[in-house]
């Protein structure tokens, strides 16, 4: 048998790298008597029995409202009659964008472009009274 | 009256908002939220009464700007960044004339300018620039906005007020009238 032959098979032989299986972590946490009841009667009502579904779950909700911030989309809920409420919760604000505003062209005159120009360049003005009270948080 | 400002929705009721000026009742009932959601060219905050949180008692508009470097006269432009000058523009503001009177354009007012400081903070901006109507420049000029030059008896009055100054003002605990 020619030796080229004999390679060729060896390696249609060879069996393929095994994948790596990825690790599953382990979560553990401490909660308080009452957070410890709300889990219970929270998996309760959504019939479900083990922690790890529980999390699961918990984890793709709160995955959704990051993203939802994140985009700078409200979260809010509709009553049947209409009433709705704003979810305001300090963590998920953390990811919301700051402010995004639009941009827009201004049509300037000459005079007004010397004027910004001179204002701008110079050294800013003292704030006035009614500047200082405005900015007071 | 505890008032918050926010961002227009579109559940907001706008269509009995009346500031005595036309142009800027028909900005908000027709152009405010399009111009916010859709096109993209302006965001409008309201000023509500948290016991009717729907009905906009007064608003303002601010959008993004920039001054084109090129166009500045040569003999100030060495005291300017390299740049064109971003600046937000405080597009409109208005109280409804029934809420007149109560301090809602200092709230309203006192809102935009703090967006203003954030805008700075966060990506950068020059100054604030407003277009006043002629009988509103006073009310401007008492928060330190300058008027700029070019023609102003009829059309509205271009006005800048620079960050820095802003920014400074957050650094008084009291006004000097105040400590007087």
């Amino acid at each position: 048998m020619p030796p080229a032959v004999k390679e060729k098979s060896k390696k249609a032989t060879a069996l393929p790298a095994k994948a790596p299986t990825p690790r599953k972590s382990k979560f553990q946490a401490d909660l308080a008597p009452s957070e410890d009841s709300m889990v219970r009667v929270l998996k309760a009502e959504l019939q479900m029995s083990s922690n790890t579904d529980f999390l699961s779950d918990a984890l793709a909700l709160f995955r959704w409202a990051v993203s939802e911030r994140k985009r700078g989309h409200r979260i809010l809920s509709e009553s049947s009659t209409g009433e709705r409420k704003i979810l305001i919760f300090p963590r998920l604000e953390r990811v919301a964008p700051e402010v995004t505003l639009p941009h827009v062209d201004i049509r300037w005159t000459d005079k007004e472009l010397g004027s910004i120009a001179e204002l701008a360049s110079g050294q800013p003005a003292d704030p006035t009274d009614a500047l200082i009270r405005a900015m007071r948080r | 009256m505890a008032v918050t400002i926010r961002r227009l929705e579109e559940s907001d009721e706008v269509e009995n908002f009346d500031c005595g000026d036309e142009p800027l009742n028909n900005y908000l009932k027709r152009h405010a939220w399009t111009n916010q959601e859709k096109i993209s060219i302006g965001v409008t905050y309201v000023a509500i009464d948290d016991s009717a949180p729907y009905t906009v008692l007064g608003y303002f508009t601010l959008a993004t700007s920039s001054v084109p470097r090129d166009r500045l006269p040569k003999k100030y432009v060495r005291g300017l960044p390299p740049y064109d000058l971003p600046l937000i523009l405080l597009a409109r503001l208005a109280v409804d004339k029934r809420f007149s009177g109560r301090g809602l354009g200092h709230a309203l007012l006192s809102e935009a300018l703090q967006i203003t400081l954030r805008v700075a903070d966060e990506v950068g901006c020059r100054c604030i620039i407003t277009d006043a109507y002629p009988d509103k420049a006073g009310w401007y000029a008492r928060y330190g906005f300058v008027p700029l030059e070019g023609p102003a008896t009829t059309s509205p009055q271009k006005m800048f007020l620079d960050v820095r100054t802003i920014r400074r003002a957050t650094s008084f605990e009291s006004s000097p009238a105040e400590r007087e």
